[in-house]
């Protein structure tokens, strides 16, 4: 009897020593620049490597893929190789990505920024404008001239929702701030970009705010004395005397959970689009000029917002030509926000 | 847009100028004596690269700058070796010789995009600074935009005034003559090459130690395109050179203020200017032009003899 | 003293020519090997894995040919003008805008049935890539403006301006903002042949290969052509004149980069976005020249230098390699072969100096 318990026990504790040890999951990254340009590949690629630290996985990318038929053919080539899950880190890849999934039913698809789903297909996103509002109430509380300046990359949906986001968060404390917007069409270009803000600093901003990922801005800002918002933290070492703040990525949470959820299969295809409760989108450091008062209203912002009580763009929101685009008495839903189109009054710039 | 504006976009066009006139300078070197160089946008690349890796490891700006001259003008040997020894067709050398540059650069870079290296900072020269008007604009700049003033005057001098200036010239205009008369014709335009490359390669380590202090893919931005069309319009003449790159360098900083004063233009619009700006520039030098400032031997390698 | 002199040779050197150009890539690929050793990567197995990952599987010959498409097209008109002399730079911002042309076509008449709107996408897009070779050639012929700026400005403008469109007017109004057009209705598509992922393009290639071949090859005017640009002097006895010779291979040579603009917008994106800019045109003067302007060879090179950007993604994807690597290998082939050019046209002899 004593044999037979010992046998079953053992049994039961190889199986669940089997069922315990970690799949071996192979994950792949696919990124629209390179990870070097300090921005949003170099932001996903930190989350990449937060999954790396994971026991039993491993993890691999390719950068600098165009959207269109490369990137169908990066992605196909991970699924073929035998990866388990496969992120997409640019809103150019969702065609060919849902090609590819429907090819490959037991590969997990994540696309982010993306509206596109499939059984095996998901999408997920950041609220990064939660952040670019609070840095707006802090352009709000610094600025003198009451100009802003911001250096906008694309005219696309969230570049536009971002500057929204500044330009409301910044007249929640001073209203008769105004945002003045330079398109630079480049994500990383320091050299226009540092140029863009030079124009801007010659009509009067003395705050500059930016979309892309190269420090150029903000150079010009310090090298004119006066101060910037950033767009992911490396670059207070850049304009050490200029930056305030500036909002940032933080991919590694999202990452982890959903390699944990597909390794332990509780994954499903959904759309996510996670704030600053879930830690996605944060607020980098405030710099050593920002006087601590100022501090503790955003700080007490920033609470209200994970808290969930306090609403971004609550109605009425006007836009430039006058319209009301979110009416009194209520919030911009998601979809409102995901494909915004229109610049709110105060913002002074073209959307093309 | 206001007035006052038009003291700082001025500025910005010296600044903005100032890698566009090295690089157009050095391709006017190169051009006079017979050889089209149309890598001059990978030379400043590589060059940007150079000298931003140079200034970082070893902490003098100073040191990266030259560093950016010496590496442009290896990538220009190559050209030097392709089209002077081996007699390749020029016009597609220099064309590899973008695109090798561009990826050489590109390659080696990677890695250091989001770095910073220690640069040139605005110094505004004592007494010069305060003349009116054309003080600010001229003498409150970085240290590299007063070293691009002494370029075309020095470079006059020697096209014009010294025996070597005049054997390159002869090389580019009549290198049969040249080679009947006993000059060096190769050797003369190994010069060429060569020093036209350091000017670009210049051109290029301005962009990354002085422009901004950073390093980019693609810093130049079709810069060195422009240059070798700037060359069409100064007649191949330095001081003309002057005026096409600040009037570039002008038009790239007038589209974002455009911009930033408010207009209701698209920026895909604006973005446009400088290009169609090139265009209209080298419309106007041809139907200007007498059709005989080109060095004569421009481009045409020297075939041996039987 | 010894030294060097060089003769032309007689004859060109046939076979050999073979040789030097294997010896060209031979070097190219060396130094490439000794790039990625500063980088720290395995250069051997970097260069098989290029190779194997190109064209070792059914799969990846797929990925080669689909891409070689717009690269052939755009190559083969690449190649006509610089038979001519006329060096045509701007086959990107050409394909730019024959993409331009035919999404005008296509969202304008999506009612139409593909017989109908493909003819006439490919129509439009021959216009609109002619137009934008013929601009430089007016401004050569008529005011001796140097065509290499011009259409490399040009580059930029039609790039520009396809930016300006799909941000602007042509927006699909159902993309959530993003730039991109809506997706060509099934009449503007360019279908797949059976289960490949091969589309018609290919067809249009052999046809646009094997006429470009025949016109060089057996009439008077290709002939002319080569004869022109070798002595525009000469042409003056041609029965074109230069200036109309100059005014043909621009305007053709817009429309097959024009083409290639549709095939992708229709049979790859299915849309315009400004992601159709992939640096064709650029890679279209590589195997133009690789290939010496020769139709036939242009369609081996252009394949050849698809893979190379096929087997690139495995390298990336495997290695690390930065994406620029592509690039590198591509300008030290071409300046490599180039140089290479020099021991097919001349013999070297030794000389006593007295």
């Amino acid at each position: 009897m004593r044999r037979l318990s010992i046998v079953i026990l053992s049994l039961v504790l190889g199986c669940s020593l089997a069922f315990a040890a970690p799949k071996e999951l192979k994950v792949g990254f696919v990124y629209v620049s390179p990870i070097g340009d300090a921005g949003w590949s170099y932001a996903h690629d930190q989350g990449r490597q937060a999954v790396a630290a994971l026991p039993g996985v491993t993890t691999s990318y390719v950068e600098a893929v165009a959207e269109g038929p490369d990137s169908e053919r990066v992605i196909l080539n991970m699924a073929r190789k035998g990866f388990n899950v496969i992120f997409a880190t640019s809103f150019g890849y969702m065609d060919s990505m849902l090609k590819v999934a429907r090819q490959f039913p037991d590969v997990v698809f994540e696309h982010c920024s993306g509206f596109k789903l499939a059984k095996n297909m998901g999408n997920y996103f950041g609220r990064m404008y939660q952040a670019r509002y609070l840095s707006g109430m802090v352009a709000g509380y610094m600025t003198k001239s009451n100009i802003l300046g911001y250096v906008a990359a694309f005219p696309i949906p969230e570049v536009i929702r971002g500057i929204n986001a500044f330009a409301l968060g910044a007249q929640a404390v001073n209203p008769k701030v105004e945002v003045r917007v330079v398109w630079t069409k480049t994500w990383y270009d320091p050299a226009t970009e540092k140029e863009a803000a030079k124009s801007l600093l010659d009509v009067g901003a003395d705050v500059i705010a930016q979309h892309q990922d190269s420090p150029g801005p903000q150079e010009a800002a310090q090298e004119k004395g006066v101060y910037s918002i950033g767009y992911n933290s490396d670059m207070s070492k850049f304009a050490p005397k200029a930056q305030l703040t500036a909002p940032i990525w933080n991919w590694g949470p999202f990452y982890v959970q959903t390699v944990e959820q597909v390794r332990s299969g509780t994954w499903k295809s959904e759309s996510i689009w996670w704030g600053m409760k879930e830690g996605i989108v944060d607020l980098a450091p405030f710099g050593p000029m920002v006087p601590e008062d100022v501090r503790q209203k955003v700080q007490a912002e920033k609470a209200a917002i994970i808290s969930g009580t306090a609403e971004l763009f609550a109605g009425p929101v006007t836009d430039q030509a006058g319209k009301v685009q979110v009416p009194a008495g209520r919030v911009a839903t998601d979809e409102e926000l995901l494909s915004m189109k229109y610049f709110v009054k105060g913002v002074i710039g073209t959307l093309e | 847009m206001n007035p006052d504006m038009l003291v700082p976009l001025l500025a910005a066009a010296v600044q903005s100028g100032t890698p566009i006139l090295f690089a157009t300078l050095g391709e006017i070197f190169t051009e006079r004596s017979g050889i089209l160089n149309l890598g001059v946008e990978g030379i400043m690349l590589v060059g940007a690269l150079a000298a931003f890796l140079t200034a970082k490891v070893t902490g003098s700006p100073v040191l990266g700058f030259l560093a950016g001259g010496l590496f442009g003008a290896a990538l220009a040997g190559v050209h030097g070796l392709v089209c002077l020894t081996f007699l390749g067709n020029q016009v597609v050398s220099g064309l590899a010789l973008t695109i090798l540059g561009t990826g050489l650069a590109n390659y080696l870079g990677t890695p250091y995009v989001g770095q910073e290296a220690p640069g040139f900072k605005v110094f505004a020269l004592p007494l010069l600074s305060k003349v009116p008007l054309l003080g600010p604009i001229l003498f409150n700049q970085d240290p590299l935009v007063y070293t691009s003033y002494l370029i075309p005057p020095l470079l006059w001098v020697f096209l014009h005034y010294t025996r070597w200036g005049l054997g390159l010239r002869a090389v580019g205009e009549y290198p049969d003559a040249a080679l009947a008369a006993g000059l060096r014709v190769k050797g003369y335009r190994w010069v060429g090459v060569l020093a036209g490359g350091w000017l670009m390669g210049f051109g290029g380590a301005y962009l990354s130690l002085a422009y901004t202090h950073l390093w980019t893919n693609g810093l130049s931005a079709g810069r060195g395109w422009i240059a070798v069309a700037l060359v069409i319009f100064a007649f191949w003449r330095p001081w003309r050179a002057l005026v096409g790159a600040y009037l570039f360098g002008g038009v790239m900083a007038f589209q974002f203020r455009l911009q930033a004063s408010g207009t209701n233009l698209p920026s895909s619009l604006l973005l446009m200017l400088p290009y169609a700006l090139t265009i209209g520039v080298l419309v106007f030098s041809s139907w200007k032009g007498k059709g005989d400032e080109a060095p004569a031997a421009l481009g045409i390698n020297i075939e041996p003899s039987e | 003293m010894i030294g060097l002199r060089v003769h032309k040779r007689r004859e060109p050197l046939g076979w050999g020519s073979f040789l030097v150009f294997l010896a060209a890539i031979v070097l190219s690929l060396a130094i490439c090997s000794l790039l990625l050793a500063i980088q720290g990567k395995p250069a051997l197995s970097a260069l098989s894995l290029l190779i194997k990952s190109a064209f070792f599987s059914a799969w990846a010959v797929e990925d080669c040919l689909v891409k070689s498409v717009p690269i052939f097209l755009c190559s083969l008109g690449v190649a006509i003008a610089f038979r001519l002399q006329v060096w045509n730079i701007g086959a990107e911002g050409q394909f730019a805008l024959g993409a331009v042309g035919a999404t005008w076509m296509a969202l304008t008449f999506p009612e139409l049935p593909w017989y109908a709107l493909l003819p006439a996408m490919l129509a439009m897009a021959s216009i609109a890539g002619g137009l934008w070779g013929l601009v430089p050639a007016l401004l050569k012929i008529r005011l001796r403006v140097n065509e290499i700026i011009v259409t490399l400005m040009l580059n930029y403008i039609a790039i520009l301006f396809l930016d300006y469109l799909v941000y602007g007017r042509w927006k699909d109004p159902a993309s959530f903002g993003f730039p991109m057009t809506p997706e060509f209705s099934a009449g503007g598509v360019v279908g797949t042949i059976g289960a490949s992922r091969l589309n018609w393009g290919i067809a249009v290639c052999i046809a646009a290969g094997l006429a470009m071949w025949i016109f060089l090859r057996f009439t008077r005017l290709g002939f002319e052509l080569k004869a022109g640009g070798e002595n525009p002097r000469a042409a003056r006895y041609a029965r074109l004149s230069y200036d109309r010779l100059v005014i043909l291979v621009m305007v053709l040579s817009g429309m097959l980069a024009g083409w290639a603009g549709f095939l992708e917008a229709s049979a790859n994106l299915n849309r315009l976005q400004s992601s159709i800019m992939a640096g064709y045109g650029y890679t279209a003067i590589v195997v133009a020249w690789l290939a010496r302007l020769n139709p036939l060879m242009i369609a081996v090179a252009a394949f050849l230098l698809a893979g190379l950007r096929v087997g690139l993604e495995a390298l990336q994807l495997d290695l690390q390699v930065p994406a620029a690597f592509g690039e590198i290998m591509e300008g030290l082939i071409l300046l490599t072969v180039l140089a290479g050019g020099f021991f097919t046209r001349y013999r070297l002899a030794l000389r006593r100096k007295t």
